[in-house]
């Protein structure tokens, strides 16, 4: 089995953060605190959070306030509770709640409700997502799809909290994780067979189209800063559910290090 | 901001611009070249032949990738200011002035950063399509003027932005938001529905498993009346039999089916006719489930259906049996029951054979059949009262779990627990 290219991952991540004036930064520049969010996670969960500047950060967080109290995805943009719950998560990694002025029950109460379980059907639920498994030991994310490696997160940590987990081949989803990363660049391609497309795309590339007596090619824009930050997050989070070795344990619930979950509930 | 203002320009001149895309600069000389082809000298040049950042004819819309970036920061910028200076002149045309003239002023300073907000705000979202903020521009500039018509240019700019990015989310549920606005005051809502269900279905056909798309679908199904679930049902049934891979089809076909079978009946048409189309929706569903299921080996989306409809078909026949019920009636549903459950013994027995050990898709078929059975033994109570059955039958599923998904350990657990 392969290993995890832990510091070619975390210099991918760090050069994403230099290129704010790449397209790709241009067209995700509302959802720059969801990216915030995987981007430092994952950095946690290797254990190199410090290799960021926390004021920095912080920062521009708190820039991103609006009245009502809410996060908007960059600064200047509507507030929307999506980014607010990245914003809540980023300031725990860095243990700066208390920026907030709330006490840290309120706070525990935003991310419980936010990553609120229902009262679901387990046997239920687990089997349908231990069908996203397939033959390749990937998970997909609806029946009949294509196995990705950003579903370790969503189908792997529901499992968990489920306690279904062992309804799946945990070895095979491994290798199936390992295989897809790129070892040369840093960084993950979705799936282990994708040579030269390494990366998601937010635009696919489509081919050309025949409208009347014109040709358009449509080509779209491969966004890789965004999916690839998005898809490393998905994967360093699925090995740690996964127990693999040398990663920080991650609470599948919170969707944050457990540590940095502990420190939330006990250090009132 | 010249790059911004040709764009800008482009669009107020050509309102019915019904597609855009991003070309590479590359392609704009196959397209010159292939527009002197076809001799329409009448065109206007500027955005033709020579230019290379934009190419509009025939409603089209074509944009250089070149220019992306720098026209992307341009559209963002100049919204953000109109947007900071709209929301500075409302603050003001709000606060009671004693001086006429200065509310006026600022009412007709309003309208003019309005117009620059929408002007803007077109621009940037043809290029960020997921720009969430300049959505919420529009909608909140859209309710001071909530006519029919500007909700209809909401709806024909989402579709411009579907037309390339047919996933976006924001487009989508920009849509729902301009339904349910219009949902109360207009008259032609089952023509709007209607139209809706089709533009998912175009988009459906090149944008496979849309998750986004068939979700807009299922929602319009709130506001369908029952004849036009079944009109739905009927209407899509050949796409569903050429798209099998299609999941989000099925769950689709699934919901209109719940939906019909849910329906109460007013007291005109009373409850017999309902229960005859429940029946004839179900029996038509099946049917045509299991030609496919036959047709197209190892199928996913297809057995899971079937899931679905026989756990619908048994609890139909059981609750139209009733509390009040005979034990006549009590045991001719049983009977049909059992014969359903047959037919599907019968079913499982021709899917188990494993023909052909090169093609995936038969292995494939026997799992899904397998796995499909244990299914109906958990969800179907019935099923234990046949105890014949299961002593000859349950050996043969186990094997064929055994040899085609043996991790699913709690497959055989279920079946244990017989």
């Amino acid at each position: 089995m392969g290993k995890l290219a832990v510091d070619k991952h975390v210099q991918y991540i760090l050069s994403v953060e230099k290129k704010k004036d790449s397209f790709e930064s241009v067209v995700m520049d509302h959802l720059r605190m969801n990216g915030a969010y995987w981007g430092l996670t994952t950095l946690d969960l290797l254990g190199k959070l410090d290799s960021v500047n926390a004021d920095e950060v912080i920062s521009w967080i708190m820039k991103c306030q609006h009245e009502s109290g809410g996060f908007s995805g960059n600064i200047g943009h509507d507030p929307h509770i999506l980014y607010t719950l990245s914003a809540v998560q980023v300031l725990s990694l860095f243990n700066k709640l208390d920026v907030l002025g709330i006490d840290k029950f309120s706070v525990v109460g935003a991310l419980a409700i936010m990553g609120s379980l229902h009262h679901v059907d387990k046997d239920l639920l687990g089997w349908w997502l231990c069908e996203r498994q397939v033959k390749s030991g990937g998970l997909n994310g609806r029946p009949e799809k294509l196995p990705d490696v950003c579903y370790s997160w969503w189908v792997l940590s529901s499992l968990i909290m489920i306690d279904r987990v062992h309804w799946i081949d945990k070895e095979k989803l491994v290798k199936f994780i390992l295989d897809s990363q790129d070892l040369e660049n840093g960084g993950i391609s979705d799936r282990p067979d994708d040579a030269v497309d390494v990366f998601h795309t937010y635009f696919g590339v489509a081919g050309i189209q025949c409208r009347s007596a014109h040709r358009f090619a449509f080509i779209y824009f491969t966004n890789s800063a965004f999916a690839v930050r998005f898809t490393m997050h998905a994967i360093v989070v699925g090995l740690s559910l996964l127990e693999y070795p040398g990663l920080k344990a991650i609470d599948p619930a919170y969707a944050l290090p457990v540590d940095v979950v502990n420190r939330i509930f006990f250090s009132r | 901001m010249d790059l911004l203002n040709q764009l800008e320009t482009i669009l107020e001149s050509d309102p019915l611009i019904d597609e855009v895309g991003l070309i590479h600069p590359s392609q704009f000389v196959t397209l010159s070249n292939e527009c002197g082809e076809s001799g329409n000298s009448s065109v206007d040049d500027a955005f033709g032949p020579t230019d290379t950042k934009f190419w509009n004819r025939d409603h089209k819309l074509g944009i250089s990738t070149e220019v992306l970036l720098p026209l992307c920061k341009a559209a963002k910028s100049a919204f953000m200011d109109a947007m900071k200076q709209y929301k500075m002149h409302s603050n003001l045309s709000d606060d009671k002035h004693e001086d006429e003239n200065i509310v006026i002023d600022s009412l007709l300073s309003c309208q003019s950063f309005e117009h620059e907000v929408m002007k803007h705000s077109r621009a940037l979202l043809l290029l960020s399509c997921d720009f969430g903020t300049a959505w919420n521009a529009r909608k909140l500039l859209v309710l001071k003027k909530p006519q029919l018509s500007v909700f209809t240019d909401e709806l024909f700019l989402s579709t411009l932005v579907l037309s390339y990015s047919p996933k976006s989310e924001q487009a989508w549920s920009h849509r729902r938001w301009v339904i349910k606005m219009i949902a109360g005051n207009c008259l032609n809502l089952q023509q709007i529905v209607a139209k809706e269900s089709e533009l998912v279905k175009k988009i459906a056909e090149r944008s496979k498993m849309n998750y986004r798309a068939w979700n807009h679908r299922c929602w319009l199904v709130s506001y369908m009346t029952r004849e036009q679930m079944l009109h739905e049902l009927k209407r899509s049934r050949d796409w569903a039999g050429l798209h099998v891979a299609d999941n989000s089809c099925f769950h689709y076909r699934r919901l209109l089916i719940l939906r019909i079978i849910e329906s109460k009946p007013n007291k005109q048409d009373g409850n017999f006719s309902y229960d005859v189309e429940k029946y004839q929706v179900l029996k038509e569903e099946l049917e045509l489930n299991e030609v496919l299921i036959k047709r197209y080996i190892g199928r996913e989306a297809l057995w899971l259906h079937r899931r679905f409809l026989s756990l619908c078909w048994i609890r139909h026949l059981t609750t139209m049996c009733g509390i009040s019920c005979h034990s006549e009636q009590k045991t001719s549903v049983d009977n049909e029951i059992n014969i359903f459950l047959d037919k599907e013994f019968c079913l499982l027995d021709s899917c188990s054979l494993i023909q052909d050990t090169e093609f995936e898709d038969f292995k494939a078929q026997a799992m899904y059949s397998a796995v499909y059975f244990v299914w109906l033994i958990k969800k179907i109570p019935q099923f234990r009262k046949i105890e014949m059955h299961e002593k000859l039958k349950v050996g043969n599923l186990k094997n064929i779990l055994h040899k085609t998904c043996s991790e699913r350990s709690f497959l055989l657990d279920i079946l244990e627990e017989r």
